[in-house]
C-alpha cells in the first residue's frame, strides 16, 4: 500500500504526460485535500495527462450554478461530488423525528429535486457518492419500525438517484457505504472532522481515489480489454508439470479452495465481456490437460481467447497474444505469481499493466474484486448477448433469493415443461446429456447416438426428453427419460436432468407424468433402477422420497417399484406439455 | 534525527528539522500539515490521539514530550 504522504511526494516529480488532458472536478460540502495529488499520480501511472480542479469549502452548489464560476471555466469533463449526509440533510438527519413521516419523505423528495437542478446544470459526467447511512438513531432499536424512519429516508434518498442514473447516462451513483463498509469508521474521521470539517480520514483518499479511477479510465479510453493469466501457482496450487493433475491444488476443500473462488471471480469478469489470454511456462499437453480434464477447473478453453503455453520467453508470449486478439498491448493486464515474470514485462513492455498477486494464496479472490480496470461505461449489447444463457441463469439466482422459499421461488418460476420422444433433431442432444449428466442421473448409462437412435425405433423402449422454460427463457433440452417396456412393468432404465434445473420439482412432475402414461398403457407396475457412482449423491433419496419401494437391492443397484395407481404428488404451477 | 523528525521532515517537504521547529519556524507547517502530521504520527508510532492531545502538537517539542508521556517515544 502506498501511503497518501508518497502520493504527495511523488506528484510533486510527475512529467507532464502528452496529449489533451482529461479534466477532473471535485466538489464536496466538507473538506477535501490531496486527491488532486492523488488523482494525479494514478492517472499519470495510467499514462492518462489529467488536470485536477478542486472546488471551494462548501461551494459544490454555487459552483455549479453560477455560470460563471472557477468550476465552469475549468470546463471539466467528470465531476465527482462528494456529499455527507449529515451536513447535506441539517436538522432532518440530527432531529428526525421532530417531523411526521409525509414531511420527512417530502423532504427527501426535496432534496432530491435539487441535487437534480444542480446536476442539470453541466453537461459533464457526474459521479455521485451514495448518501452514507447512519449506524445509529435516536430512536434506538425502534428505528427499524419507523414509519419512513431516518435510515429509510436516505435509503429512499439514494435508490431515487440511483433511478435516475438509469435513465442519464452521464450520472453515475458511486456506492459510498460498501467503501465504507469496507474500510469502517475511518470513511468518516470524527476527529479531523471537528478540527477541519474533514469527513474522511486522510489515510483512505488514496483508496477512494483509486474507486474513482474506476470512472476515469474509460472516459479516458484506456480501460483495459484482456486479462492474461499465468497457470502454475497462479490458477491452481503447485506445478502441473511436477505435481501432475492430482496433484495441484484446486478444488473446494482447503488449500485448493482461494483457486477455485480465483477461477469463479476470472469468469465472473468473462461474462461480462473481458477478454482473458494465457501467458505461461509450461509443456503445453501437461497444461491442457489439467485445463481440460481437472474436475475443478472453472476456466476451460472456451473462455480463453489466446493461449501461449509454452518455453518461450513470456515477452514474446505476450505481443503475440496482444497480436492474435488483434488488439494492443496497453489493453492488456497480467496476472502472474512470479516476481521475476512481473519485473520483466514490467520492464522490457510498459504498456502493459502488471498486477502483483499477493504471497498469501488467501487474498487471491479479493484481488479480482478490487481490479477496476475493466469498466465501461456502458454494457454493450454485444457483451450481453455473449453471456446470454448465464444472464437468465444470474437473474434466477436474484429471484430465488428474493423469494421468500424455494416453494414460492418455484412457484412463480412459470415453469413450462415440454415432454417429447426421440427425433433426428434431439438425438444428438440426448446421447450428450447420457454421457455429460453426472449428478442427477440415476444410471449413469452412457450412450452413444447410434444407441439412441436403435432404443427410439425398438417396439419395447421409449426414450422421451424434456425442454424446460421458464420466465427467464429457454434453458434447452436438459432432460432424458428411457423406459424398458417389460411384460406387466415398465422399467425406467435412465432418468437424468441437467444441474441446470435440479431442484426445481421437474423431477417429480416427470415421474407423474410417466405413472399416466403407464396407467393409460394398462400397466400396473413403474419399476426404476438406482446404481450408486461417486458422483450421483443428490439424486440417492429421490425414488423413496417420492413413495416408490425397494424391491431388491445388491452393492451394486437398488431396483424401486411403484403401483401405476399411486396418487401421485403434484405440483400444478409447473405446466406440461406433449409434444 | 529521531523519527519524529524524520515524520515532521517528511509531511513538511524539509531537510531538517531543528529543535525549535514549528509552524513559526517552518513555513510549510500550515492547518493542513499539521492534519496530515496528526495522521502520519498515529500511523509511525500506533497511536490515537484524543481531540486535547491534537491542541498539544504545536512544535517539535510539544510533540516529543506527548509521546514521551505515552510512553511511546523515549
Amino acid at each position: 500500500m502506498v501511503s497518501l504522504n508518497e502520493y504527495i511526494e511523488r506528484s510533486k516529480k510527475l512529467i507532464p504526460k502528452p496529449g489533451k488532458p482529461i479534466k477532473l472536478a471535485l466538489l464536496s460540502n466538507f473538506t477535501i485535500k490531496w486527491f488532486e495529488e492523488v488523482l494525479r499520480v494514478l492517472c499519470s501511472e495510467h499514462s492518462i495527462a489529467a488536470e485536477v480542479y478542486t472546488g471551494g469549502y462548501n461551494q459544490y452548489a454555487q459552483e455549479l450554478i453560477n455560470q460563471d464560476s472557477k468550476l465552469h471555466n475549468f470546463d471539466p469533463d467528470m465531476v465527482f461530488l462528494l456529499l455527507d449526509t449529515d451536513k447535506f440533510l441539517g436538522e432532518q438527519y440530527q432531529f428526525p423525528y421532530r417531523l411526521n413521516p409525509a414531511q420527512r419523505k417530502t423532504l427527501i423528495e426535496t432534496e432530491f429535486n435539487g441535487l437534480k437542478k444542480l446536476f442539470s446544470k453541466t453537461g459533464s459526467i457526474i459521479i455521485v457518492n451514495s448518501f452514507l447511512i447512519p449506524s445509529f438513531s435516536p430512536m434506538g432499536i425502534l428505528e427499524s419500525k419507523q414509519e419512513f424512519g431516518l435510515k429509510e429516508s436516505i435509503e429512499y434518498l439514494n435508490k431515487l438517484l440511483r433511478d435516475y442514473a438509469k435513465q442519464n447516462p452521464k450520472l453515475f451513483v458511486y456506492d459510498f457505504s460498501s467503501f465504507a463498509a469496507k474500510h469502517g469508521h475511518k470513511a468518516r474521521a470524527s476527529k479531523l472532522d471537528f478540527m477541519a470539517d474533514m469527513k474522511l480520514d486522510p489515510e483512505l483518499v488514496p483508496a477512494l481515489c483509486k474507486e474513482y479511477m474506476g470512472y476515469i479510465l474509460p472516459v479516458a479510453s484506456k480501460s483495459k480489454k484482456c486479462l492474461v493469466l499465468d497457470l502454475d501457482n497462479t490458477l491452481w496450487g503447485g506445478i502441473i508439470g511436477e505435481d501432475g493433475l492430482e496433484g495441484i491444488k484446486l478444488g473446494p476443500e482447503k488449500e485448493g479452495l482461494p483457486f477455485l473462488e480465483f477461477q469463479k471471480r476470472i469468469l465472473a469478469l468473462f461474462e461480462r465481456g473481458v477478454i482473458l489470454a494465457i501467458n505461461s511456462k509450461n509443456n503445453s499437453e501437461d497444461a491442457l490437460n489439467a485445463i481440460r480434464n481437472h474436475p475443478y477447473m472453472v476456466l476451460k478453453e472456451e473462455h480463453f481467447a489466446s493461449m501461449r503455453i509454452n518455453w518461450n520467453d513470456k515477452v514474446s508470449n505476450m505481443k503475440e497474444i496482444a497480436k492474435e486478439i488483434n488488439i494492443g498491448l496497453d489493453t492488456l493486464v497480467f496476472l502472474d505469481d512470479d516476481k521475476l515474470n512481473r519485473s520483466l514485462i514490467r520492464e522490457m513492455l510498459p504498456e502493459v499493466t502488471v498486477v502483483d498477486l499477493p504471497e498469501d494464496v488467501s487474498k487471491y479472490p479479493e484481488l479480482i474484486e478490487e481490479l477496476n480496470q475493466f469498466n465501461s461505461l456502458q454494457i454493450t449489447k454485444e457483451d450481453l448477448n455473449k453471456g446470454k444463457l448465464y444472464a437468465q441463469q444470474r437473474k434466477r439466482n436474484v429471484f430465488e433469493k428474493s423469494s421468500s422459499n424455494i416453494e414460492d421461488f418455484i412457484n412463480k418460476l412459470n415453469m413450462e415443461i415440454k415432454v417429447s420422444r426421440a427425433n433426428k433433431f434431439n438425438i444428438p442432444r440426448i446421447s450428450q446429456l447420457t454421457q455429460k449428466t453426472n449428478q442427477f442421473n440415476m444410471t449413469t448409462k452412457r450412450y452413444l447416438e447410434e444407441q439412441i437412435k436403435e432404443l427410439a425405433n425398438s417396439e419395447d423402449h421409449l426414450v422421451l426428453c424434456c425442454d424446460v422454460k421458464d420466465r427467464f427463457g429457454d434453458n434447452g433440452i436438459t432432460g432424458v427419460i428411457i423406459i424398458e417396456k417389460q411384460k406387466s412393468a415398465w422399467l425406467i432404465d435412465t432418468f437424468l436432468l441437467s444441474c441446470r434445473i435440479i431442484g426445481r420439482q421437474v423431477e417429480d412432475t416427470l415421474i407423474n407424468y410417466l405413472l399416466r402414461l403407464a396407467r393409460q398403457s394398462g400397466v400396473k407396475t413403474l419399476k426404476a433402477q438406482f446404481i450408486p457412482t461417486k458422483k450421483n449423491a443428490p439424486a440417492s433419496q429421490f425414488y423413496k422420497s417420492f413413495g416408490f419401494r425397494l424391491a431388491e437391492e445388491n452393492s451394486k443397484m437398488q431396483l424401486w417399484e411403484l403401483s401405476t395407481d399411486t396418487e401421485p404428488r403434484f405440483n400444478k404451477n409447473l405446466k406440461l406439455m406433449e409434444e | 534525527m529521531n523519527k519524529i523528525q524524520e515524520i515532521i521532515a517528511r509531511v513538511m517537504g524539509i531537510k531538517e528539522v531543528k529543535e525549535d521547529a514549528s509552524p513559526e519556524t517552518i513555513e510549510a507547517w500550515d492547518s493542513f500539515n499539521q492534519i496530515m502530521l496528526v495522521s502520519e504520527l498515529e500511523t509511525g508510532f500506533g497511536i490515537n490521539f484524543t481531540m486535547d492531545d491534537i491542541q498539544k502538537l504545536g512544535s517539535y517539542k510539544q510533540i516529543k514530550s506527548l509521546l514521551e508521556s505515552k510512553g511511546v517515544f523515549k
